[in-house]
């Protein structure tokens, strides 16, 4: 069995982007709405989340990180042969995203495009790719979007983070790159923690089992399994960037693989713009990426319920400080806010329901 | 009536089993008392459980245990009477022994709570009370243990913060026992802290949700011969049923529990500060007023007593150990019997003859009362 994505071909991050939307209601305001005390909001460590507009979706928050993503790296957009998108939030039930972005942002035809589906994880599933094909010659770059304005049940306690935001990378080949790929190892199993019927507005969870047996149980074996393959331990990251459905797990994962606190927070930006779903683990690792110096050691596991992680080591390299410059970097979106009630979140996410 | 004894008695760490089913948690128990040696020969099995028929779609559960388990053509039966269900099992299994018609009887008791999320769990919980007087106007257990508290405090004149030292207490003991759920250790601000259940109960308040299963052997004086294990005598067991809150004159009195206690103590010489106790602190209110009703502290002055107290809820009580509901009962007799034993539990240890355990369900709905005694 291959456990790990063995690299012989160097392949790493060329340039990427994120978009958060503007807008976001404070976490108590929902807690008040709904009768929830505001202790849960603290143990949960959530603050606010993002909220998308009425004309924001996942198309146009991922081609608005895809666009920086490719400006960032420099690259002509006609040269990604393959592009991605990870989302459970899309637009069409039936129709690829991928498509929609793609025609928006090149002129070439000649490229694979698929939505991926895997909750919180079809981005790193998207990476993984997207590293093989590169890796093999397939394509020069591949560039791959998690985005998602994520659905919660009213009321529901996942109504506190599920949030709304996106992130574009562009892969290719590692002398383009300003972080590289050491290797990568990944874990799944059939965990039905967290699910959305066919049919259903809201996704429905089993509660404390996202928790043990599936966040952290997942996250845990994917993060272990690399340090195996590639004989490293937590003391050899300089930063750990996780799956974040709350401020709270991160913290803990973090605790159970042995990673200080300080390794950790530069990667934590849910408790100001909620869970961004697909975009969670890869707008905290666009924000480990524009604070990191060359030569430092990120280690990005992802998490997606049904369940599955992607762990990723990642070198940064020297001139990253210089790409960072390039485009809108994730601090700029986290300052950039405007609050709005609970009213004005509940028309925007479509939650009344109107009939025209 | 002929005497009963504890012959063995087993448990399983309370616990989310996300990966096993009930019958993988019988039997983990079941396992245990085989391989101790001690049971030759069951006649009958008794299994309490409280939501069977709602959270793990199955009637007629002790049936389909004994099946599975391979203990048939044993007889077997199921209990219920809420979450006292675990003592009323032993009761019957008692009543089997001491009328004659069994010899040993297994006294199974089990619940698998993390099939489900809370909420569902605790729509099930509530309908230990009335459901059409109660359960459907959405009162739940919890919410009457509130309004109790609430009036403990204004009656008394105790503050909040007052109300944590059972919490801090119960989670410092199963901090010592090994199968309590909750073996971590809290402060006055954690408990204050922590998130509100129903104001002004904390969820460190409060029963944790748990699975588990725990089983007692049961024996006549013939199969007490027979065994090589230390047995203990089951020397009183009774129970009695209360108003429910709405039609109650004084909220803050358990009169089950008083009527409970009261035969027990004409039928037994017992003197509590003796006796090893386990008491049903479901809600840490519960405790106060249980505390208060066996005149161990004074009216509204338990919250001053509990400090002192070194032979109550050693096990952790419901609030840390768990309560795994209609395994409950049969914990805390187990619990009592391994602590009184000479082995002990792990390192809990109790230098004492007698051990009194306390099952009741909501607020004193129904409460019993178990005395065990150790043999010399």
């Amino acid at each position: 069995m291959v456990t790990l994505f063995e690299l012989r071909e160097g392949v790493g991050i060329v340039g990427w982007g994120v978009y958060i939307p503007i807008w976001r209601v404070r976490a108590v305001e929902i807690a008040k709405m709904w009768g929830f005390s505001e202790e849960l909001t603290r143990s949960l460590w959530i603050e606010e989340k993002a909220v998308a507009s009425e004309d924001e979706d996942t198309v146009t928050m991922g081609w608005y990180a895809a666009k920086v993503a490719i400006e960032r790296g420099g690259i002509d957009p006609n040269h990604i042969g393959a592009i991605f998108v990870g989302t459970e939030s899309k637009p069409y039930a039936v129709k690829p995203s991928a498509t929609i972005i793609a025609d928006a942002l090149m002129d070439s035809n000649i490229k694979s495009a698929s939505d991926i589906e895997f909750a919180c994880r079809a981005g790193g599933e998207g990476i993984r790719n997207s590293i093989a094909l590169v890796a093999s010659g397939m394509t020069k770059y591949a560039l791959v979007i998690g985005s998602d304005t994520a659905q919660a049940n009213p009321g529901d306690v996942l109504e506190l983070t599920a949030s709304s935001g996106a992130a574009a990378y562009v892969i290719g080949p590692a002398q383009e790159s300003v972080a590289v790929f050491e290797g990568s190892t990944v874990y799944v199993t059939d965990t039905p923690d967290f699910w959305r019927r066919d049919g259903s507005p809201y996704p429905q969870h089993g509660e404390i089992f996202t928790g043990e047996p599936a966040y952290f149980h997942h996250i845990v074996s994917a993060a272990k399994l690399l340090f195996k393959e590639l004989g490293l331990k937590p003391s050899d990251f300089d930063y750990a960037v996780f799956h974040q459905p709350n401020g709270k797990f991160p913290l803990q994962v973090g605790r159970m693989l042995g990673f200080p606190k300080e390794k950790i927070l530069p990667g934590i930006v849910t408790p100001w713009i909620g869970n961004t779903y697909n975009g969670s683990s890869l707008i905290g690792l666009a924000k480990v990426l524009e604070e990191a110096k060359p030569g430092s050691r990120i280690l990005v596991v992802t998490f997606g319920s049904g369940a599955g992680s992607d762990a990723f080591s990642i070198i940064v390299k020297e001139g990253i400080e210089e790409r960072v410059k390039r485009g809108p970097k994730v601090i700029d979106f986290l300052k950039r806010k405007k609050y709005v009630s609970y009213g004005e979140y509940a028309k925007n996410r479509r939650i009344i329901t109107r009939i025209r | 009536m002929r005497n009963v004894y504890i012959v063995s008695a087993s448990m399983i760490k309370v616990d989310r089993y996300f990966n096993k089913s009930y019958k993988e948690l019988v039997l983990d128990a079941l396992t245990k008392i085989l391989d101790e040696g001690s049971v030759e020969h069951i006649d009958y099995t008794v299994v309490s459980t409280l939501l069977s028929d709602s959270i793990l779609h199955q009637l007629d559960l002790s049936t389909v245990l004994t099946q599975h388990l391979g203990l048939n053509p044993i007889p077997s039966l199921r209990v219920e009477t809420g979450e006292s269900s675990g003592l009323t099992a032993i009761e019957l299994g008692y009543s089997l022994i001491a009328s004659g018609k069994a010899d040993s009887v297994l006294v199974v008791g089990v619940e698998k709570l993390t099939e489900y999320p809370t909420n569902i769990i605790n729509e099930n919980y509530s309908k230990i009370l009335d459901y059409e007087i109660e359960t459907i106007r959405n009162i739940s257990p919890p919410d009457y243990a509130a309004l109790i508290m609430k009036e403990y405090m204004k009656r008394y004149r105790i503050k909040r913060e007052e109300l944590t030292i059972w919490p801090i207490k119960m989670h410092d003991n199963a901090s010592r026992n090994p199968y309590a759920q909750l073996r971590f250790r809290v402060d006055r601000d954690k408990v204050l802290n922590s998130i509100t259940i129903a104001e002004p109960i904390k969820l460190l308040d409060a029963f944790p949700v748990g699975d588990g299963s725990a089983i007692i052997l049961l024996g006549s004086e013939r199969t007490l011969r027979r065994s090589n294990s230390e047995c203990m005598k089951v020397t009183y067991i009774t129970s009695s049923t209360s108003q429910p809150i709405y039609l109650r004159d004084d909220i803050l009195e358990f009169t089950a529990l008083r009527k409970t206690f009261k035969t027990l103590q004409e039928g037994s010489r017992l003197d509590l500060e003796e006796a090893l106790l386990e008491i049903h602190d479901s809600y840490s209110i519960y405790a106060y007023l249980i505390l208060e009703e066996l005149g161990i502290a004074p009216r509204g002055k338990a919250p001053n007593t509990v400090d002192k107290l070194n032979n109550v809820n050693l096990s952790g009580g419901l609030k840390a150990r768990g309560h795994p509901f209609g395994a409950t009962g049969i914990y805390q007799v187990a619990e009592a019997y391994s602590i009184l034993s000479d082995r002990g539990l792990g390192e809990l240890k109790y230098n004492g003859k007698y051990g009194l355990i306390h099952s009741m369900s909501g607020p004193d709905y129904n409460s019993r009362l178990c005395l065990i005694e150790k043999v010399m």
